[in-house]
């Protein structure tokens, strides 16, 4: 594993950029700097260039009454940074930052379609996440706006673009065999090789960041939970706790572990199901039932320890809802101990079997330099040799006293990427046996109050599928006054577009896969 | 002939899965059906790429304002005679997201449902439960055994177990958001 960086990146900022920056340490995050006069485009290049590792995780939109509020969130090898920059509403125009971090494009686009921010250079335009038919100047997370009395337009006829004759363009989805879910790519063939993908993503957007806001703290640890319901678990731990560092609560040790044994076992079961699918899209059924057949157990094993074989909802704001019996232990050991027992045999497949490296190998290469420019985050990272995980970066729950490995591969194609979560299939294994064997004694949660006072927070966790990232702000009241979710798959976007082009198209559904694209997760 | 066409129909009904604006929790167990230890496929129950070849269509989740036409569409597109189910709390009623801006409610605001499965999610033994009542509704009464030669049902039989089984659409006020 190769060395953190050690570069002091806010004296870095202080020294480079002094006029019109106020730097608050402890802040959202490692430190919040607030920018006036658009310092902060000077703020993200000084992080640029002293970091190589300086990434955007998300861009969080705020109504703030007479201004829309934006904050830049970044991660660099060891601080979390955010940039805050106001923009009147009246005439809400700001200078993009893709120049300076290209992975901000998608980021800017949600932030264009949500609150209606105008990104001065950066091309993309038209919605992104609301709906083709969705009146103009309407933007749903805006505090003034009513966004379900919103009557749509009628819907337009799509208009056919006039097609050069070499160059094909094939639409997959909203409903393809390929796809469980509805998105729409329009991939743009010339014979058969990718030139063009233009991905429209929205299609499950129910807008779960504007419904938050109407609902309490506790209820809404349920709503986000149903952000996502293959990593349920790890939505509902990132939500609490930002609330826990508001509320400034102390989770009892046991609360820790509990929760740390839901969010593998989540990891297991989600590993193991893009393992297979990864399998069914290059057409290999056998190794697909596999996977699956061994998925199983683990659901079973979910069920056992909070009752529900999808969604746990077993986190809640000062602990966990239900304690792990003495008595279940020993059948979770086993049934890991009967999972570890088939890795050898599916490591053996990926690296042996004809047809996978065909279609897997040097499919959808993402080099280190592309990996940390587009910002992408998890398997998708560490197959591209970038070490990031925010369990080792910035350890939450029990991840700080429990020995595990950092999987990294540098290969960078599908291959690798899969091979990531094959090795995290075993260390997550290993991190339950470890957090069963040294489970504290005492209560599992601790009693918090329903009101939160103001404040705001930023969580970051490791999700399955990457970094995922949560900014809850509060008013003092029963209800968060905005939440925002940035989800793995939503950062990972730009390297499915970068790697896709130049190859066959063949070659498009194993690559799609192996990011792990989950789009209930990316639209919210 | 009548009969031939509906004894294939139960042996083997093809389903079309479509995730109108699911969290992707129904439709892990849907796939999770199809795998060894629920193996659907006994039931002759085969999942269809196109829903032209589909007798039966699987929807899961409240239906977003972005989905609605295109599930209007696949709707349309399937053959004659042809049932929806509604799988999950939020295809059923719009569930936990009733009343969001860009949500429509359940699928029966949309298009028609012969019968619903509720759960957040559903258990798969409650999917394969769900197909099973579908499929005897569908299938004809066993002929008597009185005359030598069993007199076919003339009538092609209408899914009226499966109205029985139907549970009414809960109406949940949608929740005022400001």
């Amino acid at each position: 594993m190769s060395k953190r960086n050690n570069v002091d990146i806010i004296s870095v900022i202080e020294s480079k950029v002094k006029s019109d920056i106020i730097v608050q340490p402890g802040q959202l995050g490692t430190a919040e700097i607030v920018t006036s006069n658009g310092s902060y485009r000077d703020v993200i290049k000084a992080m640029a260039e002293a970091d190589e590792k300086t990434a955007i995780s998300a861009i969080s939109g705020l109504d703030l009454g007479q201004n829309l509020g934006l904050l830049y969130h970044f991660r660099t090898s060891n601080a979390f940074i955010t940039v805050r920059a106001e923009v009147p509403k009246e005439n809400p125009k700001i200078a993009t930052i893709v120049d300076l971090i290209p992975g901000a494009t998608f980021h800017e686009l949600e932030v264009a379609d949500l609150f209606g921010v105008v990104f001065e250079g950066n091309n993309l335009s038209g919605h992104f996440v609301l709906p083709e038919n969705w009146p103009e100047n309407v933007y749903p997370l805006r505090k003034d706006v009513k966004a379900n009395e919103v009557k749509l337009n009628p819907t337009k006829n799509e208009a056919k673009s006039v097609e050069d004759n070499k160059v094909v363009k094939i639409i997959i989805g909203p409903q393809h065999p390929a796809l469980l879910e509805p998105e729409k790519f329009a991939i743009s063939v010339e014979g058969e090789i990718v030139t063009k993908v233009e991905p429209r993503i929205g299609y499950v957007h129910r807008g779960i960041e504007k419904a938050s806001e109407t609902r309490s703290y506790v209820q809404d640890v349920y709503l986000i939970e149903r952000i996502c319901g293959i990593c349920n678990a790890i939505h509902g731990a990132n939500f609490v706790e930002a609330v826990e560092k508001i509320l400034k609560t102390d989770v009892p040790p046991r609360a820790k572990y509990l929760r740390t044994i839901t969010l593998e076992l989540n990891r297991l079961h989600s590993h193991l199901l893009t393992l297979g699918h990864a399998c069914l899209e290059i057409g290999y059924d056998t190794m697909f039932q596999y996977f699956w057949r061994d998925r199983e157990p683990i659901m079973d094993l979910i069920e056992l320890t909070s009752g529900n074989r999808v969604y746990s909802s077993i986190m809640t704001i000062g602990g966990v809802r239900r304690d792990l019996k003495e008595t279940d232990i020993p059948k979770i050991k086993s049934t890991l101990a009967d999972l570890r027992t088939k890795i050898p045999f599916y490591k053996h497949t990926y690296e042996t079997n004809a047809s996978i490296k065909l279609r897997m190998k040097n499919v959808g290469v993402l080099s280190r330099e592309d990996a940390l420019k587009l910002s992408v985050v998890g398997p998708v990272a560490r197959g591209s040799g970038v070490d990031i995980d925010v369990r080792k970066d910035e350890p939450y729950e029990a991840y700080g006293e429990i020995p595990f490995k950092e999987i990294i591969y540098t290969e960078g194609d599908t291959w690798a990427r899969m091979n990531v979560r094959m090795d995290e299939v075993e260390e997550s294994i290993k991190i339950i046996e470890y957090a069963l064997d040294h489970l504290p004694s005492g209560p599992y949660r601790v009693k918090a109050p329903r009101i939160v006072p103001a404040g705001e927070a930023v969580n970051r966790v490791e999700a399955p599928r990457g970094e995922l990232f949560v900014y809850v702000k509060s008013n003092g009241t029963a209800n968060p006054e905005r939440v925002k979710v940035r989800t793995p798959t939503y950062a990972n976007i730009p390297a499915f577009l970068k790697t896709a082009i130049g190859e066959n198209l063949a070659d498009v559904p194993p690559n799609f896969v192996s990011l792990d694209p989950c789009f209930s997760c990316t639209d919210r | 002939m009548t009969n031939a066409i509906t004894w294939s129909r139960v042996k083997s009904p093809w389903v079309i899965h479509f995730n109108s604006g699911a969290c992707n929790g129904c439709d892990i167990e849907i796939v999770s059906l199809l795998t060894p230890k629920y193996d659907v496929e006994r039931f002759g129950v085969k999942l269809s790429p196109s829903p032209r070849h589909a007798d039966v269509l699987l929807v899961t989740g409240g239906v977003t304002k972005q989905c609605e036409e295109r599930l209007k569409r696949i709707y349309d597109q399937m053959p004659e005679p042809k049932f929806v189910v509604a799988i999950g709390a939020c295809a059923c009623s719009g569930g936990v997201f009733a009343g969001c801006y860009n949500v429509v409610g359940g699928v029966d605001k949309v298009i028609p449902v012969t019968a619903y499965i509720p759960g957040c999610p559903p258990r798969p033994e409650a999917l394969l439960d769900g197909v099973v009542k579908l499929l005897n509704a569908l299938s004809p009464p066993k002929p008597k055994k009185k005359s030598k030669q069993p007199q076919l049902p003339k009538e092609e039989i209408k899914p009226e177990v499966a109205k029985q089984e139907t549970i009414p659409p809960i109406e949940i006020k949608p929740t005022v958001m400001e």
